[in-house]
C-alpha cells in the first residue's frame, strides 16, 4: 500500500477501512490532506464531525454557539452531563480530540455570518450544512457556491430527515431546491436515532467526496422517513435562473482537482 | 388512471389522511392532483407552497412554484414538506 505520507499508527488506526469496497489508500491519503467545516455540531453535525475525524479528516472545523442544556442530550452526541451549561463548541472540540490525536480539530463558538461563511468556505474543501434555520443553511450554501466546493446538506424533522448533495456549477443548489425561504420553527421535534442516521450519512457523503471513491449523491435530495419506513430520491433540476449558482458556469469543485 | 401518493417529511404524520393512491381522469395535471388530495384534509387545511414535488422521482419545484405538468397511469406523486432542524 501506498500511504507514504501515514504514520505507522495511522496506518494502524485506518487498517480497518482501506481495501475492497471501501478506501482505497490513496483515497486515505486524501483524506488526511483534506478539511471540512461542519456547522452545526449538534444532532446530526455531530455525529457528523465524529466520523470524519475518525475516518481521519486531516482538518475539521466545527461551528456552534450557545450553552449545552437538558434538551439538547436527547441527540447531540458530543455533549454529555458533565459539559451541560457549558459552551458546546470547546466541549465537543475535545471530545473530537480524544477519538483521533492524528486529526486537527478547530471549535468556533458561534454560528458564522455572511462575511464568516466566506472566509471559512475558502479554507476547506466540503461544507457540510446542519444548521436548524433554512437562513443558516442558505448562507452556507451561498459560501459553498462562491467558493466552488461542495455542500452536504443534512436536515431532520421528527423520525425524518433528507440529504443534497450539491456540486455547485453542476447541480442544484439550496436556492435551486428552495426558490422562496420555507417556514421555520424554532422548537421542532425530533429523535436522536435519525438525527445519528442522518449525520452519519452525511459524513459519508463527504468521505466519498474527499476521498474520490464511491459515488456521491450529487444532484439527489435523499429522504429518509423512518416514521412512515421508506426513502425515496429525487432527481433534483438546477434552474439556470437561480440567484444563487445561476451564474456559476461549469468547474469542478476543488477537490476533484486534487492529486 | 392511479397514481401513487407520497407525502413526507415536516408533518409526515399528516400523511396518514391522505389516500396513498389516487384515482384520476387521464390528462389530470399535478395541481389538479394536489387539489383532489387537499379536499381530504380536515378543517380546511391546504399543502404547504413550500413542499418540494416530485413526480417519479424527477423534481417538478414546489407546490407554489412550479410548470405544469400533467400525470401519467403508474405515476408517483412524491410530496416532501421542507425540514431543516440541525
Amino acid at each position: 500500500m501506498n500511504l507514504d505520507n501515514l504514520s505507522q499508527d495511522e496506518c494502524q488506526r485506518y487498517a480497518r477501512q482501506i481495501g475492497p469496497g471501501v478506501l482505497t489508500p490513496e483515497g486515505q491519503r486524501r483524506l488526511k490532506q483534506s478539511s471540512v467545516l461542519v456547522t452545526r455540531a449538534g444532532g446530526m453535525g455531530g455525529p457528523a464531525a465524529l466520523a470524519l475525524v475518525m475516518a481521519g479528516v486531516g482538518r475539521v472545523v466545527i461551528a456552534h454557539g450557545g450553552k449545552l442544556i437538558s434538551p439538547d442530550l436527547n441527540r447531540q452526541v458530543l455533549g454529555c452531563e458533565q459539559a451541560l451549561e457549558k459552551p458546546r463548541a470547546p466541549q465537543f472540540a475535545d471530545y473530537l480530540r480524544s477519538m483521533n490525536r492524528h486529526v486537527e480539530v478547530e471549535a468556533i463558538d458561534h454560528e458564522p455570518d455572511d462575511e464568516q461563511s466566506r472566509q471559512l468556505a475558502a479554507t476547506v474543501d466540503v461544507i457540510v450544512s446542519c444548521p436548524p434555520t433554512f437562513q443558516e443553511r442558505l448562507r452556507l450554501n451561498r459560501a459553498a457556491v462562491d467558493a466552488v466546493i461542495p455542500l452536504v446538506d443534512a436536515a431532520q424533522w421528527g423520525m425524518s430527515g433528507t440529504l443534497i448533495v450539491v456540486a455547485p456549477g453542476r447541480t442544484a443548489c439550496l436556492r435551486c431546491v428552495y426558490p422562496e425561504d420555507p417556514p421555520f420553527e424554532e422548537l421542532f421535534p425530533v429523535l436522536g436515532a435519525i438525527s445519528s442516521a442522518i449525520g452519519s450519512l452525511a459524513a459519508l457523503e463527504t468521505i466519498k467526496i474527499l476521498s474520490g471513491v464511491g459515488k456521491p449523491l450529487y444532484g439527489h435530495l435523499w429522504m429518509i422517513d423512518g416514521y412512515q419506513g421508506r426513502s425515496s430520491s429525487i432527481t433534483l433540476e438546477r434552474n439556470p435562473k437561480c440567484p444563487c449558482c445561476g451564474n456559476v458556469g461549469v468547474r469542478h469543485p476543488r477537490e476533484t482537482l486534487r492529486g | 388512471m392511479n397514481v401513487r401518493v407520497v407525502f413526507s417529511g415536516r408533518n409526515y404524520h399528516w400523511g396518514s389522511s391522505l389516500p396513498e393512491q389516487i384515482a384520476l381522469s387521464d390528462s389530470t395535471t399535478v395541481d389538479e392532483a394536489i387539489r383532489v388530495l387537499e379536499s381530504g384534509l380536515p378543517d380546511g387545511q391546504r399543502l404547504p407552497g413550500s413542499c418540494l414535488l416530485a413526480v417519479s422521482g424527477v423534481h417538478l419545484g414546489t407546490i407554489a412554484r412550479h410548470p405544469s405538468r400533467e400525470l401519467q397511469d403508474g405515476d408517483e406523486l412524491l410530496l416532501i414538506a421542507p425540514v431543516a432542524g440541525g
